[in-house]
């Protein structure tokens, strides 16, 4: 049985207790679904409008959080003159504690409702996190997406976290189990093999490295011109990428022979120890995850998954 | 350091900063690379008995900072603080038991963190003022276009071995050499903030942890390999960064002793010495610059 079959589909949250279970058996535990709600985001600045990239020159950083248009997944990490360039809208909360616990519970794969605006009815899919402060990315359908204005309310059906080990010592982080069955993931024995973009080794992980995982993403110190060196030069939005010698269970840190998995979710960035975003989805001892590089054939989370959530566009 | 300098063009600013005490949450504990729970002494506050030269994974600490961890209540003022206080500015203790006391600066860590002598250490405590003479940003080398020097005071320069050799390079003494996958968090941080933590010092945790760094000292002078923290801390293959260890022993995973960086550059225009003596313990003898 797959991990994601354990866990139940995607409306299947209450129904994992065995059948003919003794009375007094101890069901298996079932993930706890629960609805948050969160706020479309406006992107924000500081009190001058450059940052500087790693080569000294000043920017104006666009398409970093709030509502970006024309953004998809399936796009190149590079293909946007933008900084951290997340395919969908940024979600938080006005209270910090609540932002905190919307990107600690909110997972990959979770049902997102809109519920103010002219959107109102609309559904979309968590497709990442964003670090510090607690921010969610959810994927819209384009038309949805520019009927989106910052302020509007919507709920995020958040669910995952706590999800069991999909191999001994591999564990699930940030994901929706149901999701799993549309990512080329698959469990063999004690193994997990994972189509990927790329593997990068763990010494490219630079902002979110010693973060808590469920709220950071980890960004790859990956640029237009160092890309192609770790075979990440055709670097997609939602591809699924592994590191190595990362430990992303608690905090993510050095561990020699580890392995991490993650979804990317945002884009490039000009800023130095930054680069295009991973938020892990799978970690454990590296003979236990097997990566199979897909450097041209790689599907990972693909727009027809946000539609196929998201239904008919009302 | 046999090196020429713009040091004689600095401004030095009087800032004001106050010891700060250490925070907490209502949960208490952090996590450990191994997912176990701990609750240990480390930022903020006095903390008495850790100075330069002493071991920087020798406390049952997280993120220990020695001496005073120094902050200014007023946000933009606090930057300031944080951003223009270079390592060797003498700091002199502005009120409370310890007032006249004079230190010095041994690094930033989102706090501005001051040696002091022991004795006069006791006797301080959060809440006190202290007032630091800031001055080092700007510091240039003009034999050497290709370094760029951060946080580093004038006399902190003054007394680093090495130099500028005949063939061009710059001499740095450093006691350890940190390979780049021990860079942890601090990554994609403005390099005149805080400092870059080393994983792979968790001494007495598991083997595949280490990075064989756990023999790291309060004040050692680091070299950093493929860090450019020219414009904020990030890899890049080639470079160097020189730093000066500010922090010490860290329980919280992809955490671990801390830099704070003072030059960086292409690999290309350093030579490098090991020296095991590579220490900014010698500030605590030397001159306080003070004067200037």
């Amino acid at each position: 049985m797959t991990g994601a079959a354990r866990q139940g589909g995607r409306d299947a949250a209450a129904a994992a207790a065995p059948a003919g279970a003794g009375p007094r058996a101890a069901p298996p535990a079932a993930l706890v679904c629960v609805n948050l709600a969160a706020v479309v985001e406006q992107a924000a600045a500081g009190p001058g409008p450059y940052r500087v990239g790693a080569d000294g020159a000043p920017y104006v950083p666009a398409g970093d959080g709030g509502i970006v248009l024309g953004v998809r997944l399936g796009d190149g990490v590079f293909a946007h003159a933008a900084d951290h360039a997340a395919p969908g809208a940024c979600l938080t909360h006005g209270d910090p504690a609540a932002a905190c616990a919307l990107a600690a519970q909110a997972c990959i794969g979770n049902e997102v409702t809109v519920r103010s605006g002219a959107a109102a009815g609309a559904r979309g899919m968590v497709a990442g996190k964003r670090g510090e402060g607690g921010r969610v990315i959810a994927a819209f359908a384009q038309p949805v997406l520019a009927r989106l204005r910052p302020g509007d309310r919507v709920a995020v059906r958040s669910r995952g976290q706590g999800a069991a080990e999909l191999a001994p010592g591999v564990v699930l982080r940030n994901i929706d189990p149901w999701l799993l069955a549309r990512l080329p993931v698959a469990v063999a024995g004690r193994r997990v093999s994972v189509g990927v973009r790329a593997v990068v080794p763990g010494k490219l992980v630079g902002n979110g490295i010693g973060r808590p995982t469920p709220m950071w993403d980890l960004d790859l110190q990956l640029t237009p011109a160092t890309a192609a060196g770790y075979g990440a030069a055709g670097l997609r939005l939602g591809d699924l990428v592994a590191m190595t010698d990362i430990d992303a269970r608690f905090n993510a840190g050095y561990r020699r022979g580890w392995a991490s998995v993650g979804i990317v979710v945002h884009g490039g960035s000009p800023q130095p120890g930054h680069g295009p975003g991973v938020t892990v989805i799978l970690s454990g001892p590296a003979d236990a995850i097997v990566p199979r590089v897909e450097e041209t054939e790689h599907d990972g989370l693909r727009e027809g998954v946000v539609l196929d959530v998201a239904g008919t566009d009302p | 350091m046999n090196v020429a300098s713009n040091a004689a063009r600095l401004v030095t600013q009087v800032l004001a900063g106050e010891v700060w005490p250490p925070l907490g949450d209502r949960h208490g504990f952090r996590v450990d690379p191994d997912g176990h729970a701990f609750l240990l002494p480390g930022m903020g506050g006095v903390t008495v008995g850790v100075h330069c030269g002493d071991p920087a994974t020798g406390h049952l600490g997280d993120h220990v900072e020695p001496g005073l961890s120094v902050r200014h209540r007023d946000p933009a003022a606090n930057e300031a603080l944080q951003y223009l206080s270079c390592i060797g500015n003498a700091v002199v203790v502005a009120s409370g038991p310890a007032s006249g006391a004079e230190g010095f600066v041994i690094g930033q860590h989102a706090y501005v963190l001051v040696d002091l002598p022991e004795a006069e250490l006791r006797q301080a405590a959060p809440g006190d003022q202290v007032t630091v003479f800031a001055t080092g940003q700007g510091l240039a080398l003009p034999d050497h276009p290709e370094i760029t020097v951060k946080n580093c005071g004038p006399r902190l320069l003054a007394a680093l071995a090495g130099g500028t050799l005949p063939d061009g390079r710059l001499e740095v003494h450093v006691a350890a050499r940190i390979p780049a996958e021990a860079v942890g968090a601090g990554t994609g941080m403005a390099s005149e903030y805080a400092n870059t933590d080393l994983m792979g010092a968790y001494a007495g945790l598991g083997s595949d942890l280490s990075l064989g760094l756990e023999r790291l000292r309060i004040g050692d002078v680091v070299a950093l390999a493929d860090q450019d923290h020219r414009f904020g801390r990030g890899y890049r293959a080639g470079w160097v960064s020189i730093g000066v260890i500010s922090t010490g022993s860290c329980r919280l995973f992809g955490h671990g002793p801390g830099p704070s960086t003072i030059m960086t550059g292409p690999a290309a225009a350093f030579r490098l010495v090991d020296d095991a003596a590579a220490n900014i313990g010698v500030l605590a003898g030397a001159a306080t610059g003070r004067a200037r």
